[in-house]
């Protein structure tokens, strides 16, 4: 075959690679500064609580692309940039100076996960769902993959959904004097199923449930506990840990361009931990385009048997002195301004939103989160 | 919660997401009459950069994270 007709057959032959489009960008930082004590921190005087403050920078990225018509790409990238990860350790009577992992290591964490999730159109009513991640920061690495299928019933009124994720974590052992010794890991197994149904016109309604099994070195190994006579010994958790989390939501069109939705969510777990979360949120558009939001979440919580703050040097059991697994309540208060408007000629949407929330705990620990968003719709 | 009671609440919880399910159909509503249903402030999230921030928060600050569709602990030194 001559030059000239290879040519004049690329010329007609076209490639076959499917459609690429880009439905969205999206862009989200959010700040989290939080003040507290607890008994696991060791930055504090000796017999007392120390220090939890800290503070989360996160920018988070997202793309979402469609492939041909059956397959949609999405990938997103959340960067934390944690400050104090671990307090400054006072036990050895330099406060704020640097002694390795629970201080300069932990000092500034950066960390980063890489996330993608692929959606397969099987027909008009079935989705599956393929998930692969990686997420890494020091000393710490993570594995996550995931499937899950959605099929619609009735009409779309009806929707069920089911999902699988395996996470495994790969980590440095550290003890409380900042040796190292060799690495530890942890696996996460985590089944989901959940229902939404249409109950009419103005109203929509979910259950869930979902089942994690984990497995392995269950703590961050650097972490804590208060001794009676106010010397410190390292935590102790159980190796396994099955976890239970069950919600009901439920989603109210108001007649004056409102909404409400509503949620309570159960939590139960092999540790003896209990928890509900009930939440409420009132959305009102004031002018089309612009909504204004208020959010309101109330958390109650119960110990683990071996939680402690003054544990028996001698005794061999498990123990922790960690102040998010011991006994509280905690309320979250916040707001937001939401504005989503059409732009190039209603070609694309632009959104932006702005947005603070207080959390609250009654052991005096507080997070003040403030975020803004960013995206655009093609 | 002992373990007989924890297997009580389970299976209460599953009882109730059959009956959700065997439930599909009982109502339908056509799509021409579910224009306020795709507003957007009817989702229960506003959009998963924001739920990944509040789960960031509940995660790490609550021993009672998981479920939700993701899973619990895993990826940090969360409880």
């Amino acid at each position: 075959m001559s030059p000239l007709a290879l040519l004049a057959l690329l010329a007609v032959v076209e490639p076959t690679v499917p459609d690429y489009d880009i439905e969205s960008l999206r862009v989200r930082y959010t700040q989290f500064a939080q003040t507290g004590l607890g008994y696991q921190s060791a930055a504090g005087p000796p017999g007392k609580p120390g220090s939890e403050w800290l503070r989360v920078e996160q920018p988070q990225a997202e793309v979402t692309a469609r492939l041909g018509e059956r397959v949609t790409e999405r990938i997103w990238v959340p960067v934390d940039i944690v400050t104090a990860a671990s307090p400054d350790h006072s036990r050895y009577g330099k406060p704020y100076d640097a002694v390795d992992t629970v201080t300069t290591a932990s000092r500034t964490t950066p960390s980063s996960t890489l996330d993608t999730l692929t959606i397969y159109r099987v027909d008009r009513a079935t989705d599956f769902t393929m998930r692969a991640a990686f997420h890494i920061e020091e000393p710490f690495e993570s594995w996550i993959v995931g499937l899950g299928a959605s099929r619609s019933f009735a009409e779309d009124n009806t929707v069920v959904g089911a999902s699988a994720n395996q996470i495994l974590d790969w980590f440095d052992r550290f003890d409380l004097d900042g040796n190292r010794h060799g690495r530890a890991t942890r696996s996460t197994t985590n089944v989901n199923v959940d229902v939404t149904q249409v109950l009419s016109p103005t109203t929509l309604a979910n259950l869930s449930y979902g089942g994690t099994l984990q497995a392995g070195e269950l703590g961050n190994t650097w972490q804590s506990v208060l001794l009676m006579g106010g010397d410190r010994g390292e935590e102790r958790l159980p190796g396994h840990r099955w976890r239970h989390a069950a919600a009901a939501r439920l989603a109210q069109w108001l007649p004056w361009q409102g909404a409400l939705t509503l949620s309570y969510r159960l939590y139960l777990d092999s540790w003896g931990v209990a928890a509900h979360s009930a939440e409420g949120a009132l959305a009102q558009r004031i002018y089309p385009g612009v909504v204004l939001r208020g959010s309101y979440r109330f958390h109650v919580q119960n110990a683990p048997g071996f939680f402690t703050i003054s544990a028996d040097p001698m005794a061999s059991g498990f123990r922790t002195s960690d102040s998010d697994l011991g006994p509280f309540h905690a309320q979250t208060f916040g707001g937001a301004v939401i504005v989503d408007l059409p732009v190039a000629r209603r070609e694309h949407d632009l959104h932006v939103d702005i947005g603070y929330e207080r959390y609250v705990r009654s052991d005096n620990l507080r997070v003040d989160i403030t975020t803004c968003g960013l995206g655009v719709r093609f | 919660m002992t373990g007989r009671g924890l297997r009580r609440t389970l299976a209460a919880l599953a009882a109730a997401l059959a009956l959700a399910a065997s439930a599909a159909g009982c109502v339908v509503v056509p799509q021409n009459r579910r224009k306020h249903l795709a507003d957007p402030m009817m989702r229960f999230q506003t959009d998963a950069l924001e739920a990944h921030a509040h789960q960031k928060l509940y995660g790490s600050r609550e021993a009672a994270a998981g479920g939700d569709g993701t899973p619990a602990g895993g990826g940090c030194a969360c409880q």
